[in-house]
């Protein structure tokens, strides 16, 4: 009977959890009319006797019954008993339901399929949770149903479940297990009561929870038993709410290679990613810009944010390769893989960007990033390509997500790119391969752009500027068409593209010239608003990126920037033609040969100069600042030292209560003037005498010595004294406390008592001496005397719980009576 | 140890006048210091008190040494199994001369009755102490005839084991404020005894050294020693353990409290102290409670004898409220 009515409440407690699943209450009706109708199956099957595995049958056909009542009454018979008609009705709702789950997201509607379906759902829970808990005997068991019940909104929803919600799903379990124990321990006999005193004087407890079933019989107390399981189950509960709130969240580790992509990796996670070509085009295409990002730098200039690197020219448009997230290239693993070909010999600046991506971003998983990113503090699971360094993520999204990130960028001097030797084993010979139906057309293009150039290097420039001034190009996004004929068409006859066009053609002329290139997706650096620069839809760009020995990639700006192309595209310093002759260096000191050979002779100056420089560069800057970085160890030392400052509360009270304690004492040591002042001092109590008898006890149990509650004070110094063979000025002082004491308790006139600090200093030091060195070190340590008081107070918040109860069963007593 | 601070002075001729007494009652009886203090607080209480034991330890010469030590009238009872009632509160014989009914006076007109081996009379003679010990009167033939102060009933008794006896009603040993066990002396003790009582009885040569008149004024101090509210909240909380202790069929009476507290002042004040602590009821509990309680069933089975009882009662019970708030 109990039990039974216990398993409904936690089952009902349980479904609470799905109140955010659903926008409106029917289904809680719904829901309460099922539990309450398995529950009255339940116990017409414990009235009738019938076996333990028949009431289950029951449950359902009383679930059955109420579902046709509530849902399909008008075919049924007699509007509850099921036909033939209601039951198709109710497969027809139940389809119906089915799909409107898998159309809607959270929160549903609460229609006629939906709630049948959760009311259903809940029954057969009810039926379980009654079959384990009530007819096996298992209630423990029963929470396995409940649970499952309680992870369906957990699982569905991203934020987590309610506290309230929580502690009422818990209490109801709780009261299951209590309702159990009770059952069980009701059939030994007498219960071992946790409190004679309580027991004794509660036998309205007893009248207020007899068995209504069984008629009058001689029942255990099982109340003692009950008030123990209570405290247990609100400790635990109380715990599981406010331990994770102090607790910081967990994060999985993956133990395993668990690489996010790849092409010989058929397990593990893939990233679907959208064209990126075609979002660009699109997000170009927007009629009305919308913010992106922000972001904020340490030198506070714009830079092109990228997100893809499209490597693969397959004739008509680049694509990607599918990116590698591999376990250990996380951003929380610290620094990412170095920047490919970027040599120690490069000079670099150190840039701190702090990126806030918009909320309104959807499905981006590919952080916009100044390239080369070195560093990234980011939270959730992102992953850096090691040959890109793209940084993506499988599993979180980077809408509304707030980042740092420092970058080394090469700031590479024309004439020191000039000067690059040209091996190039190290680079991907994908970043080289052309397609072999590209037109002839194309490649002539490119060698008579190229034709004089001197090194690599040259030869991009003069692409670039083919593209930016030489060619004639004009900037227009209504530009159809990809492929080979788009590409011819646009670099041989009309000229006319967008970022993309120009993007992708100088990628393939600089690969027809020899320097292996890619196309970059991202961003520009935007506009200036405020503090901080904002990039909107409107600064979606497309770019090559260029690879030279020793620098490693570098992006390049083909796209004419103003009003009459990308607005906010920037050309780089490096990529503009060297101005020759009206170099101010060069013509200034010497004219000629001299020049030159001050230039070679400062050459290798200014080049070790800055490696030095950049080597530390590198290292000292090259992270994000330290003081923002904290090692692990840091964070472990922070931990423990948190950890061991949380300990040391207690000793905190105790010296807290010492000094003030030592204050009182000081406070009155005089005789009383006159008889009106000893009668006054008396009923105003002696402080000082509280404040040393107190501190006193404190001490002997700090020192593991405590005073007995039916030791009185001269008890006390008499055991004190002759067990630890204290000296006669100890004897006397502890005596001279005891005696002090004494008086101002029980005599009429407590006469003169004398200053007691002196004489407490010298018992504790007595009593000090005779410990072991690790007790007196904990007792200023972890003193137990505050531990008491704090115990103390516990057991004050649960005598709270129990005046609740005994509130409780009051009424209840009132509503019998 | 000496608790040091002075004798209030109302206290000093009682300390010195009690220091007297003992030294009279030790120079009868050897090595029973506890024994003989306790039968002075018993007597500065205003109460009675009963000896137990096995014979030939001393009981009687406690008791008559006590007396003899006093100034004042001792009667002594030997209770045997026909002894009536009016043999010990006196009869009242018709006077052939006055034609009138004239009252004798029994043994109880004294200011000590010394009444020997009490449990071996008649149920029915016992109670006719019942008034005299509660009232302090005896009632005659419907005449009420007032004792004379102090009134003291020392009574011994053999353990109930023995042969031809009548145990104690309850009501009857309630009336006792406390009942001492004198337990075999020691080695030494015994052969100083075997020495002294050689030759003379010692008893003999006892002389009063107090009066009557002393011994009123004496429970008249011991009457004004102050017993503070704690003091009596914890007399309280004794009691009332035993009346909830599983081991106990029958707890401690109301009046008992009374004798406690009364038996705490006594006792201080014989230490010199002009109020009362939470020690003495200790020293006190199990002489002047144990006697009236009767153990449980389980108790007697498990042998724990009433003595015991309250021995774990004091060490559980906490002292009133030491942490002055």
């Amino acid at each position: 009977m109990r039990l039974s009515v216990s398993s409904a409440v936690a089952v009902f407690a349980a479904a609470i959890l799905l109140y955010p699943l659903f926008s409106g209450g029917a289904w809680f009706w719904t829901s309460l009319g099922a539990v309450l109708a398995v529950l009255l199956a339940g116990l017409l099957g414990s009235r009738l006797s019938v076996p333990a595995w028949a009431v289950p049958l029951a449950g359902l056909a009383a679930l059955w019954i109420f579902l046709t009542a509530v849902f399909a009454s008008g075919e049924a018979w007699a509007a509850v008993v099921p036909t033939k008609g209601s039951v198709l009705e109710l497969a027809r709702l139940l389809a119906t339901g089915w799909t409107d789950i898998q159309r809607f997201a959270a929160p549903v509607p609460a229609n006629d399929g939906i709630t049948l379906l959760t009311a259903g759902g809940v029954g057969l829970i009810a039926i379980a949770v009654d079959l384990l808990a009530a007819r096996l005997r298992r209630a423990a068991l029963a929470g396995l149903p409940l649970l499952a019940l309680a992870t369906v909104p957990a699982t569905i929803l991203p934020d987590p479940i309610s506290w309230p919600a929580f502690i009422i799903a818990a209490l109801g379990f709780t009261n299951l297990l209590i309702a159990d124990g009770r059952e069980r321990v009701g059939h030994w006999g007498r219960a071992v009561l946790v409190r004679r005193t309580r027991a004794a004087a509660g036998p309205s407890a007893g009248a207020a929870a007899p068995s209504s079933g069984d008629g009058p019989r001689e029942r255990a107390d099982t109340g003692g038993l009950r008030l123990s399981g209570k405290r247990i189950g609100f400790a635990a509960i109380a715990l599981a709410v406010l331990l994770p709130a102090a607790l910081p969240a967990m994060e999985p580790v993956s133990f395993f290679t668990f690489g996010v992509g790849g092409r010989g990796n058929g397990k593990g996670n893939t990233i679907s990613i959208a064209d990126p070509i075609a979002n660009l085009r699109g997000q170009l295409d927007l009629p009305e810009r919308r913010t992106v990002l922000t972001y904020t730098s340490s030198d506070d200039r714009p830079r092109y944010l990228r997100m893809y690197a499209l490597d693969k020219f397959d004739g008509q448009q680049f694509g990607m390769t599918q990116p590698k997230g591999a376990p250990e290239n996380r951003t929380d693993n610290g620094p990412l893989p170095p920047p490919p070909g970027l040599g120690s010999a490069a000079k670099v600046s150190n840039v701190v960007t702090n990126i806030h991506i918009s909320d309104e971003i959807a499905e981006l998983s590919f952080l916009p990033l100044p390239y080369p990113p070195r560093q990234i503090r980011v939270d959730g699971d992102w992953r850096a390509d090691v040959d890109t360094l793209m940084v993506f993520s499988t599993q979180d999204e980077a809408a509304g997500l707030e980042y740092e990130v420092a970058t080394s960028e090469p700031q590479p001097i024309s004439e020191q790119l000039e000067n690059l030797p040209e091996a190039r084993e190290a680079v991907d010979p994908r970043y080289l391969r052309l397609p072999d139906n590209l037109p002839p057309e194309i490649a002539r293009l490119a060698g008579s752009i190229t034709a004089d150039a001197r090194s690599p290097y040259e030869a991009a420039v003069k692409i670039q500027q083919f593209f930016t001034k030489d060619g004639h190009f004009t900037y227009d996004l209504r530009t159809q068409g990809h492929g080979n004929s788009a590409l011819k068409d646009f670099l041989l006859h009309s000229r006319v593209g967008f970022c993309e066009q120009f993007a992708t053609s100088m990628a393939v002329l600089a690969r027809l010239a020899g320097i292996p290139s890619r196309v970059a997706i991202g961003y520009t650096g935007g506009t200036k608003l405020g503090e901080s620069w904002t990039v909107s839809t409107g600064d979606s760009h497309s770019w090559p990126e260029l690879y030279f020995d020793g620098v490693g990639w570098l992006p390049f700006e083909p796209t004419p920037a103003g009003s009459l192309g990308q607005g906010s595209a920037r050309v780089p310093e490096y990529t503009q033609p060297r101005p020759r002759s009206t170099s101010s260096e060069a013509s200034t000191p010497t004219p000629g040969a001299t020049g030159s050979e001050d230039d070679g002779a400062l050459g290798p100056q200014n080049r070790r100069n800055p490696r030095e420089l950049d080597r530390e560069g590198l290292v000292a800057t090259g992270g994000l600042p330290p003081d923002d970085s904290m090692p692990l160890a840091a964070k472990i030392g922070i931990g423990v030292a948190a950890l061991l400052l949380f300990l040391l509360i207690p000793a905190g009270i105790r010296l807290v209560t010492r000094s003030r304690r030592v204050r009182t004492l000081g406070w009155k040591v005089a005789e009383p003037s006159d008889e009106l002042t000893a009668r006054v001092a008396v009923t105003a109590g002696h402080p000082s005498v509280a404040a040393a008898w107190a501190e006193l006890d404190d001490v002997l149990l700090d020192h593991g010595m405590a005073r007995g509650p039916s030791e009185t004070p001269r008890a006390l110094a008499r055991r004190l004294a002759r067990e630890y063979a204290f000296d006669a000025d100890a004897s006397a002082a502890i005596t001279s406390i005891a005696s002090a004491v004494e008086r101002v308790l029980f005599a009429r006139d407590p006469g003169r008592i004398g200053p007691m600090k002196q004489d407490l200093r010298t018992v504790r030091r007595a009593l000090a001496a005779t410990v072991p060195r690790g007790r007196r070190v904990r007792a200023v340590l972890l003193p137990p005397s505050t531990l008491r008081r704090l115990r103390l107070m516990g057991e004050r918040l649960l005598d709270g719980f129990d005046l609740l109860e005994t509130i409780r069963l009051r009424r209840a007593a009132q509503k019998g009576a | 140890m000496a608790v040091t601070h002075d004798v209030p002075p109302q206290l000093d001729e009682l300390v010195a006048a009690a220091h007297r007494i003992r030294e009279a009652i030790e120079s009868v009886i050897e090595g029973k210091s506890d024994v003989i203090r306790l039968t002075l607080t018993v007597l500065l209480a205003e109460g009675h008190l009963l000896i137990e034991d096995v014979p030939g330890v001393g009981k009687t010469m406690l008791a008559k040494a006590l007396a003899r030590s006093i100034d004042c009238p001792v009667r002594r009872v030997q209770f045997t199994p026909d002894l009536l009632p009016s043999d010990i509160t006196g009869v009242s014989a018709y006077n052939q001369q006055t034609r009138e009914f004239e009252f004798k006076p029994g043994p109880v007109f004294a200011n000590i009755v010394v009444g020997d081996e009490i449990n071996r009379a008649s149920p029915k003679t016992q109670s006719a102490l019942l008034e005299c010990m509660e009232e302090r009167q005896v009632t005659v033939d419907g005449v009420t005839y007032e004792l004379d102060a102090p009134f003291m009933v020392i009574a011994t008794q053999n353990p109930i084991e023995m042969e031809g006896t009548y145990p104690l009603p309850e009501a009857q040993r309630d009336r006792f404020t406390a009942r001492v066990a004198m337990g075999y002396p020691e080695p030494t003790a015994e052969l100083e005894m075997l020495d002294v009582h050689g030759g003379a009885s010692p008893l003999d040569k006892l002389k009063p050294v107090a009066t009557t008149s002393e011994v009123r004024a004496l429970i008249e101090a011991v009457r004004g020693v102050y017993v503070s509210q704690a003091v009596k909240k914890y007399a309280i909380d004794l009691a009332v353990a035993t009346r909830h202790s599983p081991d106990l069929r029958l707890g401690a009476s109301p009046r008992s409290t009374l004798q406690l507290v009364r038996a705490a002042r006594a006792h201080a004040a014989l230490a010199g102290r002009d109020y009362v602590i939470p020690d003495d009821l200790q020293d006190l509990a199990v002489p002047v409670l144990a006697h009236r309680l009767l153990p449980s069933v389980e108790a007697q089975g498990q042998r724990r004898l009433p003595e015991q009882v309250v021995t774990d009662l004091v060490r559980r019970v906490p002292v009133p409220e030491t942490r002055a708030s």
